[in-house]
């Protein structure tokens, strides 16, 4: 699949390697123009073939695609993904990963993601990532917000502050570490579509 | 405040008893107790992976939560004393999660008094049994609900949409327990 082929940036990896560790609250980079502008019709196209449900719990009410794919090319976008990334995401961030899950999202207006820090005992998460795919109608809201927080003696979380805001760009890749202080929220959708790929990578 | 006879009803042929008490209040009356619980001042909470809102533990109000307790007892059979009693402010942005909730193994009977100004769309309280809600209330001022708290129940309040701009929910939450 043609459609993760990675750029220029990518190259030196040494500086993504600093900008990683240096990015507060906790580590993270972001990558705009991710996918090369003559891929984009392909990526939708296939994203489109995968059946969307509504999700809703105490922390978040969202559309998205199954945890696992039910079309086969959602299947091989994500593997593809994976086998794109996971090598030079290893080398940068310092933290071996293998494999990666993909759900497609779709944030409509009202809906949202509140503070939670993807870090689960025994599930494996090493890094998260969003890439946000272009939008027919581009959202307002739905930025990324990471939380700069401190932890106690049993790992509780006990103080928050609001430390950075990434806007759902079209065509950004956003990746970031998962561990016990990742806080971080989708703020609310007010109007529009903000529809993403995302999910962990793990060893 | 007149009871239904439906909600004595709907209590006992429920499996996880939980009753809705509609206009247990009137408006005006609503409007009063706000203002006195707005006069003893909130706290706001903003530990955000657990809830974002305001708190008064200050519900100076022994005549309401007499009365209450009697609508409570009344609707669940039961005799019961008053245990605890706060009021939570949510506005536009704000929730609770349900790990900001605890278990309840003496099976206690809750009661949640909605003193908001008007009504809020999507601002619920959800009780869960094992994760999946059984009981949603929603936002409707001057209503009264009652839930047995088992200890396979736990709770939390919806997040308020920032589409309502200058939104408000005031609920007062009492906990009751047999005696």
């Amino acid at each position: 699949m043609r459609v993760w082929r990675l750029g220029a940036t990518w190259e030196d990896e040494e500086r993504l390697a600093g900008a990683w560790r240096r990015a507060a609250p906790f580590p993270h980079l972001v990558f705009d123009d991710f996918v090369p502008e003559d891929a984009l019709p392909e990526l939708v196209a296939v994203v489109d073939e995968e059946q969307i449900e509504r999700y809703e719990a105490d922390i978040y009410a969202f559309e998205a695609t199954a945890p696992e794919p039910k079309t086969e090319g959602f299947r091989v976008l994500r593997e593809a993904f994976a086998q794109a990334l996971a090598a030079p995401l290893s080398r940068i961030t310092a933290k071996s990963v293998r494999r990666a899950d993909m759900r497609a999202y779709a944030y409509r207006a009202g809906h949202y993601l509140l503070p939670h820090t993807d870090h689960q005992q025994g599930v494996g998460r090493a890094l998260a990532y969003a890439y946000y795919f272009p939008s027919p109608e581009p959202p307002e809201g739905g930025e990324l917000e990471l939380f700069r927080c401190t932890v106690d003696e049993d790992g509780e979380i006990v103080t928050t502050e609001s430390a950075c805001l990434v806007e759902p760009r079209s065509n950004r890749l956003v990746v970031f570490d998962v561990s016990d202080v990742s806080l971080h929220q989708v703020r609310e959708v007010l109007a529009g579509l903000r529809p993403s790929l995302s999910g962990w990578f793990y060893p | 405040m007149v009871l239904p006879v439906t909600a004595r009803d709907a209590w006992s042929a429920a499996p996880l008893p939980a009753v809705v008490v509609p206009e247990a209040v009137s408006a005006a009356f609503a409007a009063r107790v706000r203002a006195r619980v707005e006069q003893a001042g909130y706290t706001r909470h903003a530990l955000v992976d657990r809830g974002s809102y305001e708190r008064s533990s200050s519900v100076d109000e022994p005549e309401l939560l007499d009365v209450l307790t009697g609508v409570a007892a009344e609707v669940t059979g039961r005799s019961l004393a008053l245990a605890e009693a706060h009021a939570l402010r949510l506005q536009a942005g704000d929730y609770l999660l349900v790990r900001h909730d605890r278990v309840h193994d003496d099976r206690p009977v809750q009661l949640v008094l909605d003193l908001s100004p008007a009504v809020v769309p999507g601002a619920e309280v959800h009780y869960r049994h094992r994760g999946q809600v059984f009981f949603a209330v929603p936002s409707a001022p001057g209503s009264l609900a009652v839930v047995e708290r088992g200890p396979t129940v736990m709770c939390n309040h919806t997040y308020v949409s920032k589409r309502h701009v200058g939104a408000s929910v005031v609920r007062l939450i009492v906990l009751l327990r047999s005696t």
